[in-house]
């Protein structure tokens, strides 16, 4: 039972890593039908960038969070103009070719700048180290806090989108461009915001993550995967989708690792997203069956 | 024997009825319009008849055999061709490419034989060509052989299609508004290819046009779709003066009296 | 006959040249345009399926590795001689190409850019953790080459078996491209609807490009195996993936002279920066974004334009349908049947 409790609780903190990025994933290709495959390199750059500002340089944790999000939000404003923009319009395939040069790009600069292939950067835990217990159940805090960032970030996301005047434009957008554009809404902007929010939730989930696992320059492609699994898994035009694709598949690897063998961890992503988009294509929560691309 | 006879098709996509039980036949050597306002299903009508919408209800026959269901490329080795509305030649070949292309199903070579450049394959190449050629010039467009496609105009590019539908000898063609945005000398032209695609070589046509003018000079007789059902059939004159037609296309507050003065 | 310099000339001298290197050139060098020959069969194969046919999948990697394994495997479990393994490795891998046609005919654009990325991850997974098999991470080493009762050592022996190996595949796929299959793959990528109602089978060719890309991919594997002396997974993970990639978007999609142009180009960057992964990374990156960005056709597209260059989907004496330009369209006509009669006394 105590195993039970501990993959749950692990699935549970996990998955809502996973259901962040894969939120931003999926924000993306609601808007602009593409995917973004550097979206978890950008996730890693932003933890690095914490951990330079809060290890290396001994800033707050709060303050070093704030930043990180902040440069994340610059750097997918960024790639968006210098990546995405000008391929719109050629085709979803130049840009995931893109996005893929942008991914090792980024992957080569944090190794050069931060660490080599196996160095694995240790985060310090906010909290201290002691588990806690609930109803029998071990937990470890800085678990409960990154569940809690992680929601607080969810429901941030979802009250920017219902609330603010960008939020809408954006959801608009992804509804529909052309009758966007015909309502003035700038397009290009609208993109560039997408992005740059969608790799500032990445930025978020890498600094909440960063003082539980190890951050290394290959964890973006890692993650890029398993988030992916867990946005089609919901249904890439699902945000509630997202969400639940993203528990449910820290949910599927925790047990399955716990249960069947921990070599099991990495593959079951892989097998989710083939399963899904052979099988179910729409995923869970996908409204409209997939249009070819 | 009809060419083609469509019984009671239906198609529904998710909630839609894009046709309700339409029923008509083509004889051999027919050209028949089909018209009707934007959003009748005229393009859905085309679309299931060459395999690509999945009908819902109802048969179609192609000269005897029941094509209803079947895949897109077993109806066309059965002697259907098609051209679309937006032009659909292919960027990466030249206009020659193209029409070869079109024999694809009257050429045999197969994979081994092209990597190996056997001599069968050779010689269907060469066939192929002269073929191709020769359909080019029947559509007066020969001297853009060796260009991408990508260069012709717009309404260059669908004769050209037409010269690659033709090419595989189909019984019956599906033409899909092969006027669009041609200037009033090119769709002169394209009448007079239109009859001659019939009268030298025995083809039955069944195009979509909203050209008017097209519509009453080349086609036999005229569909009429609305809302996904057929609201008049018969010939050019007689169907345009129809009051339901007309209802259809200029909304029923028309006033008959109106019109025939 | 003037004899001009085209795309033919040009690859006759490229293996030309690379018969003679041996003679020229130290082990190094020689493993590199070793090295190079064999990226040139998995660009081509990569091409094929990608270029021509347009299904952008991500799994070409994992069939170089399941042919190097395969090959590998055969050799020492089985204790079958190289040149019975070599093919087996092959076969094998496009075997498994050609089954991800199932799955693949439903999918297109990203959704089949991912899928079969995953695939490719899912059998990396499979070689890593499969010890009874695969002898996991650590790998295993092959026997040398023995091409006895050749008189030529095993390090020459597979560089010229590469070579002899490299031109029949460059040849073939030459030849396939300028026929109706290569119309049918460009016909599948650029409208396949329009294809369907000329009674293009997607299946078919679809399966035909896997199968294709497949058996290269696992060609080039096979040759990989004897090359290194030892397997490991670390060869074909999704790094190999993006140089691929790189080679055929650099090159030229679309385009035989492209894959064998890209190749060589990546494989001189690569071993260039072997020192510093980090380099390599940011420099492989940024090559294909800028080529995405500025030059999407590749560097074929400079060359394209001249005289001997062109890459035609076809295989007819062009000679005899010379257009020229007519003064009036009956005239035109004229001419054309004219043109269109065959020429006397013209050879091939």
């Amino acid at each position: 039972m105590m195993m039970f409790g501990y993959l749950l609780a692990t699935g549970i903190t996990t998955g809502a890593l996973y259901a962040l990025v894969a939120l931003g994933i999926t924000v993306v290709y609601k808007a602009t039908r593409a995917v973004n495959f550097a979206h978890g390199d950008l996730f890693m750059i932003c933890g690095f960038i914490a951990y330079s500002f809060h290890v290396m340089w001994g800033m707050p944790y709060v303050l070093s969070l704030v930043l990180a999000v902040t440069a994340g939000f610059v750097i997918g404003a960024l790639a968006e103009r210098i990546a995405f923009r000008p391929l719109m319009e050629e085709s979803l395939v130049s840009v995931l070719l893109a996005t893929i040069g942008l991914s090792f790009v980024l992957k080569g600069v944090a190794r050069g700048i931060w660490g080599g292939k196996g160095d694995f950067i240790p985060f310090p835990p906010l909290v201290s180290s002691t588990p806690m217990s609930f109803g029998g159940i071990l937990v470890m805090p800085q678990q409960l806090i990154v569940l809690a960032g992680a929601v607080a970030v969810m429901l941030l996301f979802a009250a920017f989108f219902k609330f603010t005047r960008l939020g809408k434009m954006m959801q608009a957008t992804a509804d529909n461009q052309k009758a966007a554009k015909l309502v003035g809404i700038r397009t290009g902007r609208v993109y560039m915001y997408t992005f740059a929010v969608g790799t500032s939730v990445a930025g978020a989930a890498a600094v909440l993550m960063a003082p539980i696992t190890l951050l290394y320059p290959d964890i973006g492609f890692v993650l890029f995967i398993k988030s992916f699994a867990a946005a089609v898994l919901g249904g890439l035009t699902s945000i509630p989708g997202a969400v639940v694709g993203g528990f449910l598949i820290g949910l599927i690897e925790a047990f399955s690792g716990g249960y069947i063998s921990t070599n099991l961890q990495d593959v079951s992503s892989y097998i989710v997203i083939m399963l899904v988009l052979i099988f179910l294509p729409q995923g869970l929560f996908g409204g409209r069956s997939l249009r070819k691309v | 024997m009809k060419m083609l006879s469509v019984r009671d098709l239906s198609v529904v996509f998710g909630g839609v009825r894009a046709l309700s039980e339409v029923s008509f036949e083509v004889a051999e050597g027919e050209i028949i319009g089909v018209i009707g306002p934007n959003g009748a299903g005229k393009t859905t009508l085309l679309n299931t008849i060459s395999g690509l919408s999945r009908a819902s209800q109802g048969e179609i026959h192609l000269a005897g055999s029941r094509i209803t269901g079947r895949r897109p490329t077993e109806i066309a080795a059965l002697g259907l061709g098609r051209t679309f509305q937006l032009s659909q030649l292919f960027p990466g070949m030249t206009v020659l490419e193209n029409v070869m292309t079109g024999l694809h199903l009257r050429t045999r070579a197969s994979a081994l034989a092209a990597a190996f450049r056997t001599r069968g394959m050779r010689a269907e190449e060469e066939e192929a060509a002269a073929k191709a050629w020769q359909a080019l010039a029947y559509v007066g467009m020969e001297r853009f052989a060796h260009r991408p496609g990508t260069e012709l105009s717009f309404g260059q590019q669908r004769i050209v299609e037409i010269a690659r539908t033709l090419i595989g000898e189909p019984k019956l063609v599906l033409l899909d508004e092969p006027a669009v945005g041609l200037s009033l000398t090119r769709v002169a032209e394209l009448d007079g290819l239109l009859r001659r695609i019939r009268d030298e070589r025995g083809v039955t046509l069944v195009m979509i046009e909203h050209v008017v003018r097209l519509v009453m000079d080349v086609c036999d007789r005229v569909v009429v779709l609305n809302y996904g059902m057929k609201i008049a059939e018969g010939a050019p004159e007689e169907v345009t003066s129809d009051a339901q037609v007309i209802a259809a296309y200029l909304g029923s507050g028309f006033d008959a009296a109106r019109r025939s003065s | 006959m003037r004899l001009a310099f085209g795309s033919r000339q040009f690859l006759a001298l490229l293996f030309l040249g690379l018969a003679l290197l041996p003679w020229v050139a130290n082990p190094y060098i020689l493993y590199v345009s070793n090295l190079a020959m064999l990226y040139i069969i998995l660009a081509l194969g990569l091409n094929m399926l990608v270029g021509y046919a347009g299904q952008f999948a991500l799994a070409n990697a994992a069939m170089f590795g399941i042919g190097a394994y395969g090959t590998g495997l055969l050799e020492v479990r089985l204790g079958l001689p190289y040149l019975l393994a070599a093919p087996g490795g092959a076969v094998l891998a496009m075997l498994i190409g050609t089954a991800i046609t199932f799955p693949a005919l439903r999918l297109s654009g990203i959704y089949l850019a991912l899928s079969t990325l995953a695939f490719a991850m899912f059998s990396q997974w499979v070689l890593l953790h499969w010890y009874s098999v695969t002898y996991g991470g650590g790998g295993f080493r092959v026997p040398h080459l023995d091409l006895s009762p050749l008189p030529i050592g095993p390090d020459l022996g597979i560089y010229y078996l590469s070579w002899a190996v490299t031109i029949v595949l460059v040849v073939l796929a030459w030849a396939l491209v300028r026929s109706r299959i290569g119309r049918a793959f460009v016909a599948i990528r650029d409208g396949e609807v329009a294809a369907q109602s000329l009674g293009i089978d997607l299946l078919r060719y679809k399966a035909l490009a896997f199968a294709l890309s497949g058996f290269y991919a696992g060609a080039a594997g096979a040759l990989y195996t004897p090359l290194l002396g030892y397997i490991s997974p670390e060869g074909f993970d999704l790094f190999q993936m993006i140089i691929q990639k790189s080679m055929i978007v650099v090159g030229g999609m679309g385009s035989i002279l492209g894959s064998v142009i890209g190749a060589t180009v990546m494989v001189a960057v690569l071993e260039l920066l072997r020192e510093f992964k980090s380099t390599q990374e940011i420099v492989f990156g940024s090559i294909l974004i800028a080529f995405v960005l500025f030059r999407p056709r590749g560097i074929v597209t400079l060359l394209r334009r001249l005289p001997g260059w062109e890459e035609p989907l076809s295989s007819f004496d062009r000679r005899r349908y010379v257009v020229t330009a007519p003064s009036s369209p009956a005239a035109a006509t004229g001419l054309a049947r004219a043109a269109a009669e065959p020429t006397r006394g013209e050879g091939r």
